[in-house]
């Protein structure tokens, strides 16, 4: 236990010092810490789903409060949180099903357990008010019923297994089945995050055609793979960087796309819009992605994006399921974004008459944001592991990746 | 419309021959429509906003006309609804006395009843208990055919009826009373509704904000009472609200919160729309493209809205959303009120009176309902999960 602390202390640290630069990186490091939180922790036999949901969330508050404009991390902890309560649920009507999960248990007992203390309700009914619990709220459910009246079963059912006989041997059985699955859905989890490029990747060849013009802005691993998976399937194509300033991690893209042998120009950010009508496809990878379809991305996109518009340019966005965010952006200018050190603009030492502001005369302000927010119907496609989609299709990721009651944490 | 048709000759010729009204033989027709004959629009004044209006407490000299006559007309006309005759039971007087509760949605109204009529039921099986409400729906939708939000609740509440009783139950009583219960919950469910709402709005109300609000919705004014009790600073403009006044009697509740309100005229929304941060509206219904329909006005408001970049915000609980699909603004039911000019309007002059038009979805930013945060998109996903 006290090994997993210190694990969580130093992560929280590596995050709050913004050592870890990423979302992917990010999400990976997230999901491995809270896969070792689950393994260490101790289960009671009753509710086990709720103790493991609280440690969960605890850790989580602790690593989203240390870095609140990486996204990434709120969503994985949700995803996470989402997979305890999806195993318990499926083992939880397995087991009311009267189906033999368990590897050592008699029949006579299990039937013994539905017999006792059992509501009158049918199995069908109790399995479908549980299930509704799980999904978010819609007009279906609106008038089945408090989830209490789902919750009664719930207990009265691991009251009954206490009261059968094999109970020492069914109710380690069962606690040693819910971490395990959740620790397999954990390890999904980190495969798919760590695939997620090849995903995208694969789908490249659908959308660049042969002689197009594509624009991007700044450096993302995403597109790199993109556009390299599409240059690997003979497709010949021309690719226009926009610089990025004041990181201008657009040049080490370029670098990186010349290398693969892809026809590539470099332009400054303000290019951007002269260019725009030369380019058949702006493709961008975001930082997160909201609940609405509105993007965060690199400062600079939402330029690029009003220019697209403009000329009727297809904007393509890039998005592993590590970046859909189930939050709305309320304020989305002040609230994501990071005010990043002016020494990016301005050496030091230049200027230093104006920001001192010891001298009282002229304040000079420096601001560098690092992201920038694309509303939803600037977009025109959406293309993550699962596929492509449109921005109003959004939700339904999020709802079948997040549970509603993980929103807040 | 006049350089697209010239419908509105033909429209002339139909009006100036003799109308037949023909209506539900099991269902009272509303009381104006002792005055249709006389009046030669054919269509009848809307009930609900006749109900809303007579919420807000405004009452027209017709519209008292009206009330009059039918008292004297129909004095007690009753329908019965059960299979068993001679029980003077009636479905409209029990949505009637639900529905003149100002608090009360029409929808909650409607199941209100439905619970009156599961009670007085002497079914002994489901298939009956579920025959018997589909009648008393059918006499409720169609005693007033321009309510959305009570065709929407019926219909909601008869999908659960039919899926409760196509589970296996060991007894009918069980049953029965289970759907009872939820019946009677429903009113705590919608003021629950309202709650909700009026929490997920509270992150995008931020300190020294200017909200433009149009109509009187029970909703949007829950989200306001909120936010004040939250201590946010913010500021509030309402629209007059012609010809209901809503927008006098909303500023009247908030200055009584002590939040700023300042009252425009309908048509100072244009005027005022560079200062202000966000819309909120109501809805009467919500249409299956995500669109919404609302008090006169709203489609105006959102219009102005959507060209000057300011985000439409629009609270509805979801029992409102409704299985239409409107694709332009004649595509509703009519549904007309009385317009007090203040002035005598010459008998040849036509007057406009449908008391609400459709907004489109691509002029609303979210939807803020009990199912969370929804964007338009939303809306037909939730319908075709219930209906198909």
């Amino acid at each position: 236990m006290p090994d997993v602390q210190s694990m969580v202390a130093e992560f929280v640290n590596k995050l709050r010092k913004r050592k870890i630069e990423g979302s992917q990186a990010t999400a990976k490091c997230t999901v491995e810490l809270l896969r070792s939180v689950i393994s260490h922790q101790r289960v009671p036999h009753a509710n086990q789903a709720a103790a493991l949901i609280d440690a969960v969330k605890a850790v989580g508050q602790q690593l989203v409060a240390a870095n609140p404009v990486e996204l990434a991390v709120g969503n994985v902890v949700r995803r996470v949180l989402h997979i305890i309560r999806e195993e318990d649920l499926s083992l939880t009507t397995a087991a009311m099903a009267g189906l033999d999960l368990l590897d050592a248990s008699d029949d006579d007992d299990i039937d013994n357990c539905k017999g006792i203390g059992y509501p009158a309700m049918s199995a069908a009914v109790v399995a479908a008010a549980a299930r509704s619990t799980l999904r978010p709220p819609s007009l279906q459910t609106l008038l089945e019923g408090t989830p209490e009246s789902a919750t009664v079963p719930y207990t009265s059912s691991s009251g009954a297994d206490s009261e059968s006989k094999s109970k020492s041997a069914d109710k380690s059985s069962l606690t040693r089945k819910l971490k395990h699955d959740v620790i397999e859905g954990v390890n999904q989890l980190i495969q798919e995050i760590s695939g997620c490029h090849e995903q995208i990747a694969e789908q490249a060849i659908e959308h660049i055609h042969q002689n197009e013009v594509i624009l991007t802005l700044g450096s993302s691993r995403t597109v790199l793979e993109f556009l390299c998976a599409a240059k690997e399937k003979k497709r010949s194509f021309r690719v226009f960087v926009a610089e990025g300033a004041p990181r201008y991690q657009g040049h080490l893209l370029a670098k990186e796309l010349v290398a693969r042998g892809l026809q590539t120009t470099v332009i400054t950010d303000s290019a951007v819009f002269a260019m725009i009508s030369r380019v058949n496809m702006v493709i961008i990878g975001a930082h997160a992605v909201m609940a609405n379809g509105g993007v965060i991305g690199p400062v600079g996109v939402n330029m690029a994006a009003l220019a697209a518009k403009k000329h009727a340019v297809p904007f393509v966005v890039l998005a592993g399921s590590h970046k859909l965010c189930p939050l709305y952006p309320h304020n989305p200018e002040v609230l994501l974004n990071e005010l990043r050190s002016p020494s990016e603009l301005l050496d030091f030492g230049e200027f230093s008459d104006c920001l001192d502001f010891g001298a009282g005369s002229g304040s000079l302000q420096v601001v560098n944001p690092t992201f920038d927010y694309v509303p939803p119907n600037l977009v025109s496609l959406f293309i993550t592991d699962t596929g492509g989609h449109n921005p109003s299709y959004m939700y339904r990721l999020i709802a079948d990746y997040y549970s509603a009651d993980d929103l807040v944490m | 419309m006049w350089r697209s048709s010239a419908s509105f000759i033909l429209d002339k010729h139909l009006n100036n021959k003799p109308i037949s009204i023909t209506h539900s033989i099991d269902s009272p027709p509303p009381p104006s429509d002792s005055m249709a004959d006389e009046n030669p629009n054919p269509n009848p004044i809307s009930a609900y906003y006749e109900t809303r209006a007579a919420h807000h407490g405004i009452v027209t000299s017709e519209w008292l006309e009206q009330a009059q006559a039918a008292v004297r007309r129909y004095p007690d006309h009753d329908c019965s609804v059960s299979p068993v005759s001679g029980r003077p039971f009636s479905v409209i007087e029990e949505f009637n006395s639900w529905r003149q509760q100002p608090d009360l949605a029409e929808a909650v109204a409607a199941i209100r009843a439905f619970a009156a009529v599961i009670r007085a039921s002497e079914a002994t099986t489901m298939m009956e208990l579920e025959i018997e409400l589909k009648k008393a729906s059918d006499t409720l939708k169609a005693w007033d055919t321009t309510s959305i939000s009570l065709t929407a609740g019926c219909d909601l509440f008869m999908r659960y009826v039919t899926r409760t009783s196509a589970l296996e139950f060991e007894d009918f009583n069980s049953a029965k009373s289970r759907v009872l219960g939820r019946a009677e919950k429903f009113g705590v469910i919608s003021c629950k509704a309202r709650r909700i709402i009026a929490i997920l709005s509270q992150d995008f109300m931020f300190d020294g904000c200017t909200i433009l609000v149009h109509g009187f919705s029970r909703v949007v004014f829950e989200i306001l009472k909120t936010s004040a009790q939250n201590k946010k600073l913010f500021r509030v403009l309402c629209t007059e609200g012609r010809p209901d006044k809503t927008g006098v009697l909303l500023a009247k509740e908030l200055a009584k919160l002590d939040i700023p309100v300042k009252l425009l005229i309908d048509s100072a929304v244009a005027y005022s729309m560079d200062e202000v941060d966000m819309v909120f509206v109501g809805a009467d219904g919500v249409v299956e493209s995500g669109g919404i329909i609302n008090m006169m006005g709203t489609y105006q408001i959102a219009l102005v809205a959507h060209s000057m970049n300011k985000p439409v915000y629009v609270a509805a609980e979801s029992y409102k959303f409704a299985r239409l699909y409107p694709l332009d603004q004649k595509d509703l039911e009519p549904a007309l009120r009385p317009n007090d000019f203040n002035v005598p309007v010459p008998p040849k002059v036509e007057v406009e009176r449908s008391a609400r038009d459709y907004t489109p979805p691509q002029y609303l930013t979210l939807l803020f309902t009990d199912l969370g945060v929804l964007t338009p998109s939303v809306v037909s996903d939730e319908l075709i999960q219930l209906y198909l």
